[in-house]
């Protein structure tokens, strides 16, 4: 099995898959308890005005138990997941969690992950950061390297196949 | 000197270079000794949509690594800093997890066990180092300066974590800039997001967010931003010209790390705060700091 590309797995993640839905099942009953749609997460959404993310909509959804027609929209990977919703609800319902849930469910579903997300993942799978070490443009135009703006060595795993090990175990587990 | 091992996250040490030199010159002239440690990797937030168990994992081998060393740690960076604090909170209220997380890290030869203290540069300043001895070594004060703000949205949400700045009127950074001779006016966007998250993404509506905001700050006259987060500083200060096109404003906003102010207020070389690498018209602020009565 390739193990770097987790985001185009042919093979929907069965266990992981039931573990996530654990997970939104208690989110759900939480949410039919306490939201009552004030909406209020939504009036402060930095998503909303740009990309009419409405969190409370998603929240209803989950409610509702819809949860395959949000993990087959591009809406939940709007999120810019700066809090404010969570911060905000007057009921403490948090519905940046539901949607990172939502995220994770539809990768272990074997849905197509938008964007630069599995570039970001392959390099952390492969050298421990999101992304190697660059060399920088300077105002003046020209460019430097991290060793020339006078830095120590960059830190990174020290054992690269062990590293690589012990997240994959995480990125596979069955439960 | 205090020791405080260095988490230095992703982002600051493969391309924010002028946070990490900026920082490097100037706590240690408070009293602060920073300590690099091998091998650690991603913290793993930016992962979060994709497995949430991921970020836990990795939160937790970081952590690890330095407790290893018995040091509390500091973590430049807002968005690993709450990664991290949120995966010691999960892993303090759930010993299953805990258990389970233990089993995974043991392959590196590492234990969780939740000993150390977490700061960012902002609380360690403000709280640990304080106001007063910050003050005592400013010497080129940064008079006539007003700066806007930016901390960075995990910084100060979510507050049920326990973060370390107030989430709807953070005012830290605020009373350092004040020490240090400058003024840093309140404004209306001052707590919304910089849309870096976004970028992965939807790169157009994440830079237009960058663009509104400094759109804002440029109307409103300020000298420039202040912030403390290396997302956020990649969006205002590298991608600056992209967001201005994308919004189609002018943007002259000179965009700084605090670090960087305070090394220029305390009279550190510019050499050594790497003043080269903001590509923001950061001269401006430099030539008023030195028109200044100093
Ligand atoms: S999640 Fe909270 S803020 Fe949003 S609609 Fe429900 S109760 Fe209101
Ligand atoms: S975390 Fe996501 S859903 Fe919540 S307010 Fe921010 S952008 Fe909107």
């Amino acid at each position: 099995m390739s193990i770097t590309d987790l985001t185009s797995r042919a093979e929907a993640q069965v266990a992981e898959r039931k573990e996530i839905n654990e997970r939104l099942q208690k989110l759900q009953e939480e949410v039919s308890d306490f939201c009552y749609q004030c909406a209020k997460c939504t009036s402060g959404c930095e998503a909303h005005k740009l990309l009419e993310l409405e969190p409370h909509k998603i929240v209803a959804l989950l409610k509702r138990g819809l949860i395959d027609e949000m993990i087959n929209s591009d809406m939940i990977w709007t999120c810019m997941s700066c809090f404010k919703c969570k911060e905000r609800c007057p009921q403490k319902v948090a519905p940046v969690n539901i949607l990172f849930t939502l995220k994770n469910l539809a990768v272990a579903s074997g849905k197509q992950v938008p964007g630069d997300f599995t570039a970001m993942l392959q390099s952390a799978m492969g050298i421990g950061l999101i992304q190697d070490i660059q060399t920088v443009p300077t105002r003046a135009g020209e460019t430097k390297t991290r060793e020339q703006a006078g830095l120590p060595p960059c830190s990174k795993p020290k054992d690269p196949a062990k590293f690589q090990q012990t997240i994959m175990t995480v990125a596979m587990e069955k439960v | 000197m205090t020791k405080y091992a260095l988490y230095p996250g992703c982002l600051m040490p493969t391309e924010q270079y002028g946070y990490e030199v900026s920082m490097r010159s100037t706590l240690p002239l408070l009293g602060v000794e920073l300590v690099d440690l091998e091998g650690f990797s991603c913290c793993g937030e930016p992962l979060k949509s994709i497995n949430q168990m991921l970020t836990l994992t990795l939160s937790a081998r970081n952590l690890a690594i330095c407790e290893k060393e018995g040091l509390d740690i500091l973590i430049p960076c807002p968005m690993c800093h709450l990664a991290l604090s949120e995966t010691k909170k999960i892993l303090r209220e759930d010993p299953k997890m805990k258990e389970r997380i233990n089993s995974k890290l043991a392959g590196e030869g590492l234990v969780y066990k939740g000993t150390s203290k977490l700061f960012h540069v902002i609380d360690l300043l403000h709280d640990v180092i304080g106001l007063d001895a910050i003050k005592e070594k400013v010497v080129k004060p940064l008079s006539d300066l007003n700066f806007a703000t930016h901390y960075g949205c995990h910084l100060f949400r979510p507050s049920e974590l326990g973060r370390p700045v107030d989430s709807e009127n953070p005012q830290k950074m605020e009373n350092i800039l004040e020490v240090l001779g400058a003024k840093a006016d309140d404004y209306a966007e001052k707590l919304d997001c910089c849309g870096g998250p976004l970028l992965p993404v939807h790169p157009e509506t994440s830079l237009t967010k960058t663009g509104q905001k400094l759109q804002s700050i440029q109307e409103q006259g300020f000298s420039g931003m202040a912030l403390s987060c290396p997302w956020c500083h990649k969006m205002y200060d590298s991608k600056q010209k992209k967001a201005g096109e994308t919004v189609g404003a002018k943007l002259n906003v000179p965009v700084l790390y605090l670090t960087q102010l305070i090394g220029l207020a305390f009279g550190v070389e510019e050499d050594k705060l790497a003043l080269d690498l903001n590509l923001s018209p950061v001269e401006k602020v430099l030539e008023g700091d030195q028109g200044v009565g100093s």
